[in-house]
């Protein structure tokens, strides 16, 4: 094998990797985007009088196909979540923003935190008609536990009849505050911040 | 790793001084004439010397067509293989134009408060 032919079947070996990657974007944007990648390394080898070490270079800035993919649906996803009232979604795309960095950890434990917080409350809500004397909010010398008291021999109820609707509101004012909170944070965020540019790898690799 | 402590968070400081611009940046490069990626990246080199990443721009460049303030279009090229060409959309020329009309408000104040520091003077 001549080493253009070595490079081509570089070359294809990357898009082959970045179409697998690009599995949860529609067919025709992936389409676009491996076209459109395609083109970029072509080009960028083109005219060099060595293309082998051209094409290193432009896959090396590219990133690996799982690292580009993840910022293609990143860059989507942050921007049709911050407008978005799911927590699903919510919660999804701060998986894939917590692999990015700092802030989208602290966004997916937030949204991690929140969300799982309002689903204890709304389960204690449902089992409370068939658990009536067991579920509350119930205080001791321990502190605060709602939903089945840990050491009920030692702890009162506090709530009474309101266990449900004041639950019910704190599950809705956790839910929504997350929501609000998440989308605060990825409309704070700066585009590309959380993306390593040339400059920036070309420090660390200095380093 | 770092020798001085303040040099690291210096570049630190500017790395993402460009990286908060780079939005901008990127609509101003087709104020003037539709670019394909290579020609923008190019074109941001040249002018405000930002190297960015390839890996960096395309992604960028699809969410700002999915945002409406950019449309693109495939163009057939001599190299044999078609090339994706951005252009600004109305909205995404509303965008830049207030996005460089913030920019220059907030650079001109800003210099005339480092103006003392560039010149040396001491107080």
């Amino acid at each position: 094998m001549t080493s253009q032919q070595l490079t081509d079947t570089r070359i294809e070996m990357y898009l082959n990797r970045l179409q697998s990657a690009l599995a949860g974007v529609s067919s025709g944007d992936r389409e676009d985007i491996l076209r459109e990648i395609r083109a970029h390394i072509l080009d960028s080898a083109g005219n060099s009088p060595d293309r082998e070490g051209a094409v290193d270079r432009v896959l090396r800035l590219l990133g690996t196909p799982e690292e580009l993919a993840g910022r293609y649906s990143t860059e989507c996803q942050l921007t049709r979540a911050s407008r978005s009232f799911s927590p699903w979604l919510l919660l999804r795309t701060c998986w894939g923003w917590a692999k990015l960095g700092m802030k989208g950890t602290l966004a997916f434990l937030l949204a991690l935190f929140g969300y799982t917080l309002a689903l204890g409350f709304t389960i204690s809500i449902f089992l409370k008609p068939f658990m009536p004397d067991k579920i509350g909010m119930w205080i001791g010398p321990e502190g605060l536990d709602i939903g089945v008291p840990s050491h009920p021999e030692q702890m009162h109820e506090l709530l009474g009849h309101y266990f449900v609707p004041v639950i019910a509101a704190a599950a809705f004012a956790t839910a929504i505050g997350t929501t609000h909170a998440l989308r605060w944070m990825m409309r704070k965020r700066t585009p590309g911040l959380a993306i390593p540019t040339t400059r920036e790898s070309g420090l660390a690799q200095a380093s | 790793m770092a020798i001085n402590g303040n040099g690291d968070r210096g570049q630190h400081w500017e790395a993402q001084l460009r990286k908060g611009c780079l939005e901008m940046a990127i609509l101003a490069s087709l104020w003037q004439s539709r670019l394909y990626g290579l020609e923008i990246l190019r074109a941001l080199s040249e002018k405000s010397e930002l190297e960015v990443a390839e890996g960096t721009l395309y992604p960028i460049l699809s969410r700002l067509k999915a945002e409406g303030l950019l449309e693109s279009e495939w163009v057939e090229a001599e190299a044999g293989h078609p090339r994706k060409y951005y252009w600004l959309t109305s909205p995404g020329r509303r965008r830049a134009r207030e996005m460089a009309g913030a920019w220059n408000e907030f650079a001109e104040k800003l210099t005339a408060l480092v103006q003392p520091v560039v010149g040396g003077r001491e107080r």
